[in-house]
């Protein structure tokens, strides 16, 4: 019987929705944070925001460290033409440390002691995971054409395949079989 | 345009202005020779894979964890016109035919036209919302049987009225043709698709032998998304020995009522169930008419869409395959389904690259659409064994 | 209290204690033999709907550390032990347990179980080795460990059995061409094979055919990968049961949707698709005689002064969090306790029952698990994939064993996900956020070398698990003390664990194997066991570390003698003819094999044995001349 079987996972399923109210900031906003990010991520805008989790984080790192760090972040990105490498200051880095931490796992990281304390921050410095949806939107499985582990599953078989450059092999104890194509996969 | 719903008594549809793409009907007629009901069954091939792009784009338009029982009714009704699909191409190959699959022929443009009925009822690629529900309840609508074709000197002027009649009238064809031709389904059994090949929530995979296994295929291709005739059920407690499910009809309209069907509910009652709350705004606004050409050239939008494409052309070309004398290739297309899934996931959650519509909360889409440059470049990358294809389909 | 769950006064003629894998397994045969049975289950029974299913996998998504319990919530009415449990310590021993578990031995034992309905078996990875022929004598043939009282001819109909039930996929005859397992004539698995993974290609490319040098031994040892049979869904096999072919059984709480295998790789601690077997499969294929009570612990098995256990006494709570319970007895024909080898000792113990020989609790075993990592010169696709496709499997047999413990030698999927807490700790260290908010941050990398360089390490991950046999050692042991309780007042397991001199012969031999292979892969190792790890010693100037492996097994052996063993071949106690003891704590030796389809083939087998004592004590009455003594252990009655 399917009927009455009921299919949520009640207040988890709600949990697990990326920009449930209160109101999503303003797109420009989410934009200009996703410039800063793709300058710390290293990936782009596109991918980004494919992941359906930019205004989310935006949020999560305003309510984390504050309005005025955030902006000072972003401002600090400005002046030194989006190259995270030159951020001076160690709140900066810090903060840039921890949002890029934020897009790789879906894990905002605990900051470091001083910068916690010089940001007066009122939460506890803990990792936590930002929600469940932000761990399988982790780009960290990207950078090696991978899967996060539990979600997103690629099929059957599919891990016999070589990764994206690499060489098809026979099954152990096949004699080899030869083509060269070139490896299919994800952009 | 507006629609109608004799059923619900609804109107909707009316935010699609383009005439609609039509796909190739058979003449309204029994077939009465061989080459006919192959036709007829090429027609239904494509019949059942018009559903699959507007269920996918529904499916995955539900932003990530919210209606999961909307998200398992689209699933598993995908899963069912994968394997209607799959069984019509027996169907057609056990009576000699060759399923034509990678073709741009084959693939509608949408939005289209509901086939086999006459109203004119549009079948977009829209995100999840009510309209996208309704156009499910449209395409999986219980009828009541109507008359099949006339046979006489004369062609009948009355035309489809439903998809199961149409299905009826080749069920009627194939019985009077096998009565006439005892080897009407000596087709080749290696083209054949077993259990091996497709097993899968949504019932087996099946070989289609002789009289008996064509009209079983038939009868739940027909059920599983209209119900057995008086029920909300599908037939595969009877056919599969699994438990009792809801028909393709009933899940999307317990998802439309947001209410469930109790134990004792039939179809005239409608769902009085628990509720079943639906949340509509948990879900990316597409542009129904959404196309590739809509999106800048060389932007990231335009790029992907296009590889979405491009991934859905060696689709095709899978599907060709494994119904053309290599079904073990049917193996592969589900990690290729698994992959449009993620690319359209992408598609859909970013904004639509037009700044003046994104602004109004439209993202973009994947558009679904395939071209013969897109099938011949498919179709040269799977020959060079690309990806885990040729590697899959050389297993088990 | 549901009045549904006040059993008192109600008799059955089984009670089964645990609905965990074991347990379901009883119940389901003599169920459908018609026997009236009631499982009593100490946790919460929430993971057979989809709801309670989909509410798991967030949690494992939310948790920050995926460990084996991660999707599973806390109960303080029926706690489980976790690995994060054990923690380095400064003090008489390098580790200490914060957690459910009191430990007190020289080692840590490093590994968990669940109390939920489906037990530990929702969160096992899925490997279904057999054990080997000649794992049944180690103590004859080798001179170490126990004897079985059985060897592997009695079980290999169980064995098939046990593959049927579990849905076991896998290639017979390479099982045979590779390793020489008997099987009967013809025999395929119910499944394909899993294919095996691209990493496990790479490894047969570099090495099948390679011989490398057994430390210990100095004898030549070759390299060949073999693929693992898996109790997960691949291809049904249309040539299995004599051309009947095999329909894997459907998830549960969903109805008809089951699939293959998909590649979530993440079968430890859950599988989003339930590919892989769980016992809460065997469930749902109870009949109506099966009747299941979810949060009962059961708190005594009891007995009447024949000796005879009469039934059960339970606690019956409602809120796993406020752990207020009623106590409640039931009675039964036969006991049946299958409640995981540490629980089922522990319960036996508070029990004062069936120690006669003074083994319950003793020969805790575990596989040790030496890991050891590196990074291969090129990508090999790590993370995706069941756990482990293949292993290496010569290590674990031959004359070998008679110097040093042997191992089978597991190539792992999921790169260094076990050994360094992958892919994260690669992203903390290239971003320099170090463990502590108070250690110094490094300079960080972003952007395109960020993606690249993670990319680019990840990618090229590569971990072997060295499993090894742990012999049995009586003082490897579960004890409990009445100082030490839980929510309930149930006395909490004492484990005292250490590994003897033959298992760290063999890790020190594996790890003479591991730095030659990483050699022909032309591999760079990264192996490194940290001195402060819970889990290192020192054994001959050399520093280990080692992880369980989660089968913990042998706290109440069977054997041929009522004085040294607990157990009789069919599981049932030398003191209590109707008491069955049944889990992967009757097995005396556990050989190299992940050992739950043993543990399955040998509670098949006592199904039988219990449907005959049932059968017999349910003929009707005939008066006879002499009666045989009443009450004697049934297999000394018939010698
Ligand atoms: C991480 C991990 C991976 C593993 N992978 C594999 C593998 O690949 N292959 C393999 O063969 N094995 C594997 N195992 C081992 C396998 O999970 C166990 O061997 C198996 O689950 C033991 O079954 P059991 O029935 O004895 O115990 P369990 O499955 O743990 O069931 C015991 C049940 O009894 C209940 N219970 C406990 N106490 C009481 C009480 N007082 N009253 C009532 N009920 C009670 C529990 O709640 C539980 O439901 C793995 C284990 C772990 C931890
Ligand atoms: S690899 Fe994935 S789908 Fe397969 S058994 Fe493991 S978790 Fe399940």
């Amino acid at each position: 019987m399917t009927t009455g079987v009921p299919l949520t996972a009640g207040p988890l399923a709600n949990a697990a929705l990326p920009d449930a109210p209160p109101p999503a900031p303003p797109a420009t906003e989410i934009d200009r944070f996703v410039a800063l990010s793709v300058a710390l991520t290293g990936f782009d805008a596109f991918e980004l925001q494919g992941t359906g989790m930019a205004g989310f984080y935006l949020k999560t790192v305003v309510e984390q460290v504050g309005r005025r760090p955030y902006d000072a972040l972003r401002k600090a990105m400005e002046q030194v033409g989006f190259d995270p490498e030159k951020l001076q200051g160690d709140v900066d880095q810090d903060l840039a440390r921890a949002v890029t931490h934020l897009w790789y796992l879906g894990v905002w990281p605990p900051l470091s002691a001083e910068v916690h304390a010089q940001l007066q921050r009122q939460v506890a410095n803990d990792a936590f995971t930002a929600a469940p949806e932000a761990y399988v939107q982790g780009l960290v499985w990207r950078t090696f054409h991978g899967h996060p582990q539990g979600a997103k599953a690629p099929g059957f078989g599919t891990w016999a395949a070589p990764p994206p450059g690499e060489p098809e092999l026979p099954r152990p104890g096949e004699p080899a079989r030869h083509h060269d194509g070139t490896t299919g996969g994800t952009r | 345009m507006t629609v109608r719903d004799p059923l619900t008594g609804l109107t909707g549809f009316t935010d699609i202005k383009t005439p609609l793409a039509e796909i190739e009907q058979p003449p309204f007629e029994i077939p009465r020779t061989v080459p006919k009901l192959r036709y007829f069954l090429q027609a239904a091939l494509a019949l059942e894979f018009l559903t699959i792009p507007p269920y996918l784009t529904a499916m995955y338009t539900i932003k990530p964890g919210a209606n999961q029982e909307a998200w398992y009714a689209l699933r598993a009704v995908v899963l069912e016109e994968m394997l209607h699909m799959t069984l019509v191409a027996n169907m057609l190959n056990a009576v000699g035919g060759k399923p034509v699959v990678a073709d741009p022929r084959f693939v509608t443009d949408y939005p289209a036209k509901l086939p086999y009925a006459k109203e004119q009822v549009p079948i977009a690629l829209r995100g999840f919302g009510r309209e996208a529900i309704r156009t499910g309840l449209w395409i999986e609508r219980p009828e009541k049987m109507e008359d099949l074709p006339r046979t006489g000197k004369e062609p009948d002027p009355r035309g489809w009225t439903s998809i199961g009649q149409f299905y009826a009238t080749i069920r009627e064809g194939m019985r009077r043709l096998a009565e006439k031709q005892p080897d009407l389904f000596d087709g080749d059994l290696t083209r054949q698709v077993g259990p091996e090949d497709f097993y899968n929530s949504g019932g087996r995979a099946f070989p289609v032998t002789d009289l008996a296994s064509a009209l079983k295929a038939i009868e739940l291709i027909s059920e599983q998304g209209e119900g057995v005739p008086g029920s909300i059920y599908n037939p595969d407690e009877r056919l599969f020995g699994q438990a009792n499910e809801l028909a393709h009809y009933f899940r999307f309209m317990e998802v439309h009522e947001e209410r469930r069907y109790g134990p004792l509910d039939t179809p005239a009652s409608g769902p009085t169930g628990p509720a079943l709350p639906i949340d509509w705004t948990a879900a990316y606004r597409i542009d129904p008419q959404a196309k590739v050409a809509d999106y800048p050239p060389d932007s990231e939008v335009r790029l992907a869409a296009e590889h979405f494409n491009q991934v859905y052309a060696r689709l095709l070309w899978l599907l060709d395959r494994s119904f053309n004398g290599e079904p073990k290739q049917l193996q592969a297309a589900i990690p290729v389904m698994l992959e449009l899934r993620d690319l359209a996931a992408q598609l859909y959650a970013n904004p639509h690259p037009d700044p003046a519509r994104a602004a109004k909360g439209v993202h973009a889409s994947a558009t679904f659409e395939i071209t013969q440059a897109e099938l011949l470049a498919a179709k040269k990358q799977l020959d060079t064994g690309a990806g885990a294809t040729a590697l899959l389909a050389s297993l088990a | 209290m549901s009045p549904a769950r006040d059993l008192d006064g109600h008799r059955y003629d089984v009670i089964v204690v645990g609905a965990g894998w074991a347990g379901s397994l009883v119940a389901k045969r003599l169920g459908s033999q018609g026997w009236r049975v009631l499982v009593l289950e100490a946790g919460t029974t929430t993971l057979d709907t989809w709801p309670g299913h989909l509410d798991a996998m967030n949690t494992f998504y939310s948790s920050l550390i995926k460990v084996p319990n991660a999707p599973y919530r806390a109960n303080t009415a029926a706690p489980s032990p976790s690995v994060l449990d054990t923690v380095p310590h400064k003090g008489v021993h390098r580790y200490q347990s914060v957690g459910y578990l009191v430990q007190e031995g020289p080692l840590p034992y490093g590994t968990d179980y669940l109390r939920a309905g489906g037990g530990t078996g929702m969160h096992w990875l899925g490997l279904t080795p057999r054990m080997l022929p000649q794992d049944f004598k180690v103590r004859t043939e080798f001179g170490y460990g126990r004897d079985w009282p059985i060897g592997y001819d009695d079980l290999q109909h169980w064995y098939c059995e046990a593959e049927r039930e579990i849905g076991v996929a896998g290639d017979a005859a390479e099982q045979t061409r590779e390793i020489g397992l008997p099987f009967p004539e013809g025999y395929v698995f119910p499944m394909h094979e899993i294919p095996s993974s691209y990493v496990d290609r790479v490894m047969a490319e570099h090495l099948d055919g390679k011989t490398v040098v057994d430390p210990g031994t100095d004898e030549p040892v070759e390299l060949r990968v073999v693929n693992t049979p898996h109790g997960r869904n691949s291809t049904p096999n249309q040539a299995y049961d004599g051309g009947r072919g095999f329909r894997p059984q459907d998830a549960v709480g969903l109805p008809n949707y089951g699939e293959r295998c998909v590649g979530n790789a993440s079968c430890t601690p859950i599988c989003p698709v339930q590919a892989k077997y769980n016992p809460l499969k065997t469930q749902a294929q109870w009949s109506r005689k099966v009747t299941l009570i979810d949060r009962a612990v059961v708190s005594r098995v009891l007995v009447a002064d024949n000796g005879r256990v009469t039934g059960v006494e339970y606690q019956a709570y409602d809120d796993p969090a406020t752990p207020v319970a009623t106590t409640r007895t039931v009675e039964a024909d036969v006991v049946v306790v299958a409640a995981h080898a540490i629980e089922s000792a522990r319960l036996l113990l508070a029990s004062e029952l069936a120690n006669s020989s003074d083994q319950v609790g003793r020969n805790l075993m575990d596989h040790p698990v030496m890991l050891a990592w590196g990074l291969m010169p090129h990508q090999v696709g790590p993370f995706r994939g069941p756990g482990s496709t293949s292993a290496f499997e010569r290590f674990r047999m031959g004359e070998s064993r008679k110097e040093h413990a042997p191992w089978r030698l597991v190539i792992a999927n999921w790169g260094w996900t076990w050994a360094a807490g992958s892919p994260g700790s690669d992203v903390a260290e290239m971003l320099g956020i170090p463990e502590t908010p108070f250690q110094q941050r490094k300079k960080a990398l972003y952007g395109v070398p960020l993606r690249e360089r993670l990319g680019d390490r990840i990618g090229r991950q590569i971990a072997f698990q060295f499993e090894l046999e742990q012999d049995a050692q009586p003082g490897n042991r579960v004890t409990i003390d009445r100082r030490h309780r839980d929510a309930l007042g149930n006395c909490r397991p004492i484990l005292s664990y250490d590994l003897s001199d033959h298992v760290k012969k063999g890790m020190q031999a594996a790890m003479g194997v591991s730095h030659q292979i990483f050699d022909l892969l032309g591999a760079e190792e990264r192996t490194a066991y940290q001195a402060d790890a819970p889990s290192y010693f020192e054994y001959e100037g050399t520093g280990y570390a080692f992880n369980g492996a989660g089968h913990g097994c042998g706290t109440h052996v069977m054997g041929d003698d009522r004085r040294t063993s607990v157990v009789d071949q069919w599981q049932r106690s030398w003191d209590h003819a109707n008491l069955y003891l049944v889990g992967c704590g009757s097995m005396p030796s556990i050989g190299t094999s992940n050992p739950s389809l043993t543990m399955s083939a040998l509670a098949l087998r006592s199904v039988e044995r219990i449907h005959q004592d049932l059968t017999e004590l349910h003929r009707p009455l005939v008066l006879r001349p002499a009666p045989a003594p009443e009450y004697a252990h049934p297999t000394e009655a018939r010698p």
